[in-house]
């Protein structure tokens, strides 16, 4: 009884402090604010200018070239978040055998119907995903983006056909660890292939350097046939949409397994009911 | 009297500072383990619009709203990007925000995982039964 | 009206209703309503960051809390309990 009492005054006294905080002027006297910050102005003015070849990532999009440009390091990091948590799901499930289908595979899952609608309209969600992914550096979008846009995917067939026609289709657990792996391959390569171009040509390179640089006169081409492409940028979208839908579609594929099989492990490993 | 846009952008904080309360709440004193998790994501969330509410400006007038951070014009002028400078919103908090919502997305995946092992082992998701076990 | 009051008139709103439905989302015992009142939370506040003028967040956030996070919750519900206790 008294914790709750307590618990209450934390609480109260939690949203309290804050509007007194935001009231007596935190966030600015003039809410909402005129101007944008200094430092935005700035990352606004180079994010693309012909004019400043020395500091400019070539890419209309903003947010895309603070992301992967400007602040590129704190997204390598959290991609290597994301693949503990996968890893971590991974090992949790070790050891489960998978069984075999008792009865023929057309029979599971909804009726014909829904199963006719959801082929026609895979195939639109998996194209609108490229799209979002491989024009990231010119609109809104991005990498993770897409890849959680085709992360829908093998979800809705996994709902309504069934785990056994995602099997014999070739999308199993393994299968998607390796792509997942491959994209995250991708990724370090695009990182680092300035640094090995300058060391082969003997100029100073920086790692995860995107455009060239007073004193390290190496970079990937911005513009590729007329079309803008912005360096990195492009490559690093295409990889991280592949890595990102093949981490969602483990995930799916771990929480599908018919707890059946799981209480057969446990049997076998010994653990008491 | 009052400025009818200050009231309302207050109104918008405040109200996000009341949810962080009730999901608080939400994480603390319900005894179930999925509620805690969805109380968690709601906590979350919030944040990270609260950093997004941050980096809006003003109407410069009645007709001109603030521009989302994206260039519409491939051979600009000077005068085109400091026109965009000065009414664009700021592109950093929605930067940072994508990062922290991706890393928010792995720890609730490996927490639903963790409350699954922890259902098939001890057949329940009360954290009073869990704590009675000891061991 | 004026359309900077009426777009940020708005935008007070939202955030209203989205009191109403993380309380309602805390304090619900069925679990599975508890996932949806979660996922229309969502949506109010996908619709406040295309108001905010923020078009990346949306494309993250639409697939990711109101596709992604119920589908789990809800494959973990079904393999779990479905009701809270008191």
């Amino acid at each position: 009884m008294i914790s709750r009492v307590i618990g209450a005054i934390v609480i109260t006294l939690f949203i309290a402090v804050f509007s007194l905080v935001i009231a007596l002027g935190g966030l600015g006297y003039i809410l909402p604010p005129e101007n944008v910050r200094e430092l935005a102005r700035q990352y606004l003015l180079i994010a693309y200018n012909p004019f400043n070849k020395t500091f400019t990532v070539f890419s209309p999009e903003a947010v895309t070239s603070i992301v992967w440009d400007f602040r590129g390091l704190d997204t390598l990091f959290e991609t290597v978040v994301f693949y503990l948590a996968i890893i971590g799901s991974v090992a949790l499930a070790r050891g489960i055998k998978p069984s075999k289908p008792e009865k023929d595979i057309s029979q599971y899952g909804l009726s014909p119907i829904v199963k006719t609608v959801t082929r026609i309209t895979v195939g639109m969600i998996l194209a609108i995903a490229a799209s979002i992914a491989l024009h990231g550096h010119l609109t809104p979008g991005g990498g993770f983006q897409g890849g959680a846009t085709a992360a829908v995917v093998p979800l809705l067939v996994l709902v309504i056909f069934s785990k056994y026609y995602l099997e014999t289709r070739g999308v199993s657990k393994n299968a998607m660890l390796s792509i997942r792996s491959l994209g995250l391959i991708g990724i370090g390569l695009t990182a680092f292939i300035v640094l090995i171009v300058g060391l082969m040509s003997g100029t100073n390179a920086y790692v995860f350097q995107n455009q060239p640089k007073p004193d390290a006169p190496v970079g990937l081409p911005a513009l590729f046939d007329g079309q803008v492409i912005s360096g990195t940028l492009w490559f690093f979208n295409l990889f991280e949409m592949f890595a990102v839908a093949a981490g969602f579609t483990i995930v799916f594929l771990l929480l599908s397994i018919p707890e059946r099989d799981v209480f057969k492990y446990l049997k076998e490993e010994g653990e008491e009911y | 009297m009052i400025d009818p846009i200050t009231y309302f952008y207050t109104v918008l904080l405040l109200s996000m500072a009341v949810n962080l309360g009730i999901s608080l709440y939400g994480i603390f004193y319900k005894p179930s383990l999925i509620k805690k998790i969805i109380s968690l994501t709601i906590f979350s969330d919030t944040a990270n619009t609260f950093a997004i509410i941050i980096g809006y400006i003003r109407w410069r007038a009645a007709t001109q709203p603030p521009q989302p951070p994206v260039l519409t014009n491939l051979n600009p002028a000077e005068k085109d990007l400091s026109a965009f400078a000065s009414t664009a919103v700021d592109p950093l908090p929605q930067a940072l925000v994508l990062t922290a919502i991706v890393i928010g997305l792995a720890v609730t995946l490996f927490l639903v995982f963790l409350t699954l092992q922890a259902y098939r082992l001890y057949k329940t998701t009360d954290v009073r039964e869990i704590a009675k076990l000891r061991g | 009206m004026e359309s900077d009051i009426l777009i940020i008139g708005i935008m007070g709103f939202l955030g209203l209703i989205s009191v109403i439905a993380t309380y309602l989302a805390v304090t619900e015992k069925n679990l599975v309503r508890a996932v949806l009142y979660s996922a229309i939370q969502s949506t109010i506040y996908a619709f406040l960051y295309f108001l905010l003028m923020a078009p990346d967040i949306v494309l993250v956030y639409v697939p990711v809390a109101v596709g992604l996070y119920p589908a789990i919750i809800l494959f973990l519900i079904r393999k779990t309990e479905h009701e809270e206790r008191d």
